[in-house]
């Protein structure tokens, strides 16, 4: 049982003061075992923030981030999923599956977690499964002002995730969850 | 009663030293002698254990039972005593080695095992001197004077398949974790989940939550919120865990046994935290465990070795049941805590040594909770090796009145015993002392407790 948050496109402190507070009410210390962070934190103190949540935190690099530091993509293995994370503005058209796609063949992984769009999508398709967790802030996006706050927790449990979404849709936080598994581990051949 | 008379002790020695008395037959732990007289009579007394008694831990030596006349025979090295059976001092533990005494209390409680209706009186009585090693009875013994079995044998095997599938659904109910049982609940409602390698392509499918049961609620009835808020006990009892016995290959190291068994320990104290939310886990409570499940675990009968967890959990539930006002903090300072059966332990040595009470209490101000909270609260388990307080465990738990009375009795006598020390000694010394109790014949000790308990009147 490993949760793992995946949040990201903040913008804080240009595009958003902070996290609405419904939201930070629930994301407490102790809970979360990783997070992953599609990025546009985007300052150092957002990254504290997020550091305190959990120890284990992944972040790539959005073009507004502040620390140049951040690699472009990033794999890891939790479990027996391979996880990728990028923040999406090098996709181009942006948050076009098709593209998205050939991204997670390329990183040979199981679920990629991208952003950019500020807009929630969890698609699968041949290779795996695509999870978007919009924005965490609601902050606006290159393509749209109309942005619902929403981040995405994973629970994975053996070849099993199940996906808690949560959106909050006019002040009130609204989640959802999605379940999908796979059938085996995959012999990777490096 | 503790008159001081120098001259007695001398005298009595002549009169019985023919008998090879013992020297410290005369200390002043009996009630009509004084300070232990010039050794040079007694001809045994080169060989002889002075009190405090040896650091030798003999397995055979005990009084033997139907000794007429008073006082008793105190316990002797075999060396001393004619025993036809023994012809060297018999090293510690070896079950080939049992003395003839110990023979015949291991068939007396055999034939009382064996028979339909167990006389738990006499097997208390025989328990109470000592069940022998290495004859596998202890494991069953305990669960009989624990009430885990009942008396009749015709009801054994219902009564274990009762408790042991009891505990069975107590692990379903309380060890898994939220996924599971959320995925339970979804197959019991027969969700499909999505298959990755399915091929195809597509949006996946949002589903609702229902009653707010997701991993970040603050919901009181949330499954996940009571998760996380338990995992701080939960912790707290692995880290204790992991630390029982660490000289106990049993208990710890990498080996397969090890792991499995602090396993065990761990689903018995979280069921038993999550089962009595009124006390929860309390640190110590993995000591009291820890003879309890080796006993059980060891037990040669495999049907049973295997049901080890189960049986443990019961017998662990009905032994704190007498103590369970020990670990409640709120309790301390009431009429059933452990600050007033601390005091009893008190009373109990004012009673039966006045003098030492004073010097101890009074003289050298050393405070019984300093050293008696950790004798009480877990049952003697850290003063002694382990193998030793798994007999004195035999006394306490053959106590027809519950193991507390017995307990502050061996209390009182673990005083009595090294009574010279504490009284030669100030706070720093005997607190050293108390604290880290010598090594000494249990047998002895326990005989001594069990001499309390006869002349409590006086």
């Amino acid at each position: 049982m490993v949760l793992v948050l995946a949040i990201g496109d903040l913008h804080i402190p240009h595009r958003a003061p902070d996290l609405p507070a419904k939201f930070k009410s629930m994301l407490v210390p102790g809970k979360i075992q990783h997070i992953l962070c599609t990025g546009n934190l985007c300052i150092k103190e957002v990254h504290d923030y997020l550091k305190s949540l959990s120890p284990d935190l992944h972040i790539t690099r959005g073009e507004y981030d502040e620390d140049v530091r951040y690699p472009e993509n990033k794999t890891l293995m939790i479990g027996q999923f391979k996880l990728g994370l990028c923040h999406g503005h090098q996709i181009v058209p942006w948050g076009d599956l098709d593209s998205l796609a050939m991204l997670q063949r390329q990183l040979d992984v199981d679920i990629l977690v991208t952003g950019h769009t500020h807009q929630f999508k969890a698609y699968k398709h041949e290779g795996g499964v695509v999870i978007n967790p919009g924005s965490a802030t609601g902050a606006y996006s290159s393509i749209t002002y109309d942005v619902n706050p929403s981040f995405v927790l994973m629970d994975i449990d053996g070849l099993r995730v199940v996906v808690y979404v949560y959106e909050l849709i006019d002040g009130e936080v609204k989640v959802d969850k999605i379940d999908f598994k796979k059938t085996a581990t995959t012999q990777s051949a490096h | 009663m503790e008159a001081e008379a120098p001259g007695n002790g001398t005298g009595d020695a002549k009169a019985m030293g023919k008998k090879g008395v013992p020297e410290w037959l005369n200390s002043s732990l009996w009630a009509s002698s004084s300070s232990p007289p010039a050794s040079a009579s007694t001809t045994a007394a080169a060989r002889l254990p002075r009190s405090p008694p040896s650091p030798k831990i003999v397995a055979p030596a005990r009084a033997p039972i139907p000794k007429p006349p008073p006082p008793p025979r105190p316990p002797q090295p075999p060396s001393e005593a004619p025993r036809p059976s023994v012809d060297a001092p018999p090293d510690d533990r070896s079950p080939s080695r049992l003395s003839q005494e110990e023979v015949s209390r291991q068939f007396q409680l055999l034939a009382e095992l064996s028979k339909k209706v167990v006389n738990i009186g006499e097997l208390r009585r025989l328990a109470s001197q000592g069940i022998p090693d290495g004859t596998g009875i202890r494991s069953i013994v305990w669960k009989l004077l624990l009430g885990y079995l009942p008396y009749e044998r015709e009801f054994w095997m219902q009564e274990l398949a009762k408790k042991r599938s009891q505990y069975k659904a107590f692990k379903e109910e309380f060890l898994m974790n939220p996924s599971e049982m959320a995925r339970r609940l979804e197959e019991s409602v027969g969700h499909k989940n999505e298959a990755l390698e399915t091929g195809g392509r597509g949006f996946l499918m949002r589903s609702e939550i229902t009653h707010d049961e997701h991993p970040l609620s603050l919901g009181k009835t949330s499954v996940w919120n009571q998760f996380f808020q338990e995992t701080e006990i939960i912790e707290q009892i692995e880290r204790d865990v992991k630390r029982t016995h660490p000289d106990m290959q049993f208990f710890c190291g990498d080996s397969s046994l090890a792991k499995s068994n602090q396993e065990a320990l761990r689903h018995i104290l979280i069921i038993f935290a999550k089962l009595n939310p009124g006390i929860r886990y309390v640190q110590g409570m993995n000591e009291i465990l820890a003879p309890l499940f080796y006993v059980l675990r060891n037990d040669p009968d495999q049907n049973n070795a295997v049901y080890a967890e189960a049986d443990a959990f019961f017998c662990f539930v009905e032994l704190l049941s007498g103590f369970r006002d020990n670990f409640c903090q709120k309790l301390d300072n009431s009429v059933v805590g452990i600050r007033y059966t601390i005091s009893k332990l008190s009373e109990l040595l004012k009673k039966h040594d006045g003098e030492l009470w004073r010097h101890l209490e009074i003289t050298t101000k050393v405070n019984p909770q300093f050293y008696a909270f950790r004798w009480i609260t877990l049952l003697l388990t850290q003063e002694f090796n382990f193998v030793d307080s798994l007999h004195i465990w035999d006394a306490l738990l053959s106590d027809p009145d519950g193991p507390q009375e017995t307990l502050l009795r061996v209390c009182c006598a673990m005083l009595i015993l090294v009574r010279k020390r504490l009284l030669a000694g100030d706070f720093t010394s005997n607190l050293k002392l108390l604290q880290n109790y010598p090594q000494t014949n249990i047998n002895h000790l326990l005989y001594v407790a069990n001499k309390l308990h006869g002349s409590s009147a006086g």
